[in-house]
């Protein structure tokens, strides 16, 4: 499987999914105007990897200053189909990487903590 | 026609308005305007979180516009979708204001009116639930957002969302928003 990846725009961000590695990496802004048409490839290929990975650790880094409601959807999404892998016994480690100054990318890490079970979830401040 | 643009000028100036625009509105405008007024928010010294707060309501209701303005020009090519509306952020007595306006059809009036009254009527935490919920139900087809952009807008704004629609001759309906930060 190839490495998927996205440079980074005004308004999505970098994206860098290595299957060799089984490291994602998502980090900058994410206001697209059709976010669910933007990140249909990203999810079509995280499906396929996740069909095919077996007794792996997979780790997981987000850095995302903002994000829009509707690319929202689209990282519960991601993180509903990475918690389906670790209820199957695949271990999942996401991070989520936050600026310390920014409650609100706190906060919003929180919110995905809370729905979350079996990955585990760990919210990392970034000192200035 | 100076006096005349001067003083529309200064009438803006003095209603604490930062920034307006009526007309077509697209995704790249959006991109270009946000960074401007994230760059003057900071200049000002206005506190990280209150940025965001902006920032991220200016988004949902520019891209409310984008998707759901009755009003539009579709160009025959791929190229992008053009949809009319008006949108305004201002500062008044400390806290920013932003009010965007624009068509809808009728059949999307009772939807959102239905929509409106129920985010008004909750709370911060009923907020979250019901962001929360909304967020995990599969979109529906015809939405190009989640659903999610006014519930968004109430849980950072401070004071209760306000809102109007108004029944035009033209048998559209007009729809004023306004969240104060």
């Amino acid at each position: 499987m190839d490495i998927f990846t996205r440079e980074q725009t005004k308004s999505t961000p970098w994206i860098h999914f290595d299957p060799q590695e089984n490291h994602l990496q998502i980090k900058g802004e994410s206001y697209p105007e059709n976010s669910a048409s933007f990140y249909a490839p990203m999810m079509e290929w995280l499906e396929e990897y996740l069909n095919a990975v077996s007794n792996s650790n997979i780790r997981v880094d987000v850095e995302l200053v903002y994000f829009n409601s509707s690319s929202s959807k689209v990282f519960m999404n991601l993180f509903d189909r990475l918690e389906e892998s670790a209820r199957n016994g695949i271990h999942v480690e996401i991070n989520w990487m936050y600026h310390e100054d920014n409650d609100t990318a706190f906060e919003c890490g929180e919110e995905f903590q809370e729905d979350l079970e079996n990955v585990v979830f760990n919210l990392l401040p970034i000192e200035e | 026609m100076q006096k005349e643009i001067q003083n529309f000028y200064h009438q803006l100036q003095e209603k604490g308005i930062i920034f307006s625009f009526s007309g077509p509105i697209s995704q790249s405008l959006l991109e270009g305007i946000g960074q401007t007024l994230k760059q003057k928010m900071s200049l000002e010294e206005t506190s990280t979180n209150v940025i965001h707060k902006v920032f991220s309501i200016f988004v949902e209701l520019m891209q409310n516009i984008i998707n759901y303005s009755a009003q539009r020009v579709t160009p025959e090519e791929a190229e992008q979708e053009l949809s009319y509306g008006v949108l305004i952020v201002g500062k008044e007595e400390e806290h920013f204001y932003i009010i965007s306006g624009n068509y809808i059809h009728e059949d999307q009036k009772g939807p959102l009116q239905e929509k409106l009254a129920k985010i008004k009527s909750m709370d911060k935490d009923e907020l979250k639930q019901y962001y929360k919920q909304q967020r995990r139900l599969q979109a529906d087809d015809a939405s190009k957002g989640a659903g999610l952009g006014f519930i968004e807008m109430a849980r950072k704004a401070t004071h209760p969302i306000e809102y109007e629609i108004a029944n035009m001759e033209n048998g559209y309906n007009f729809f004023v928003v306004k969240a104060v930060i």
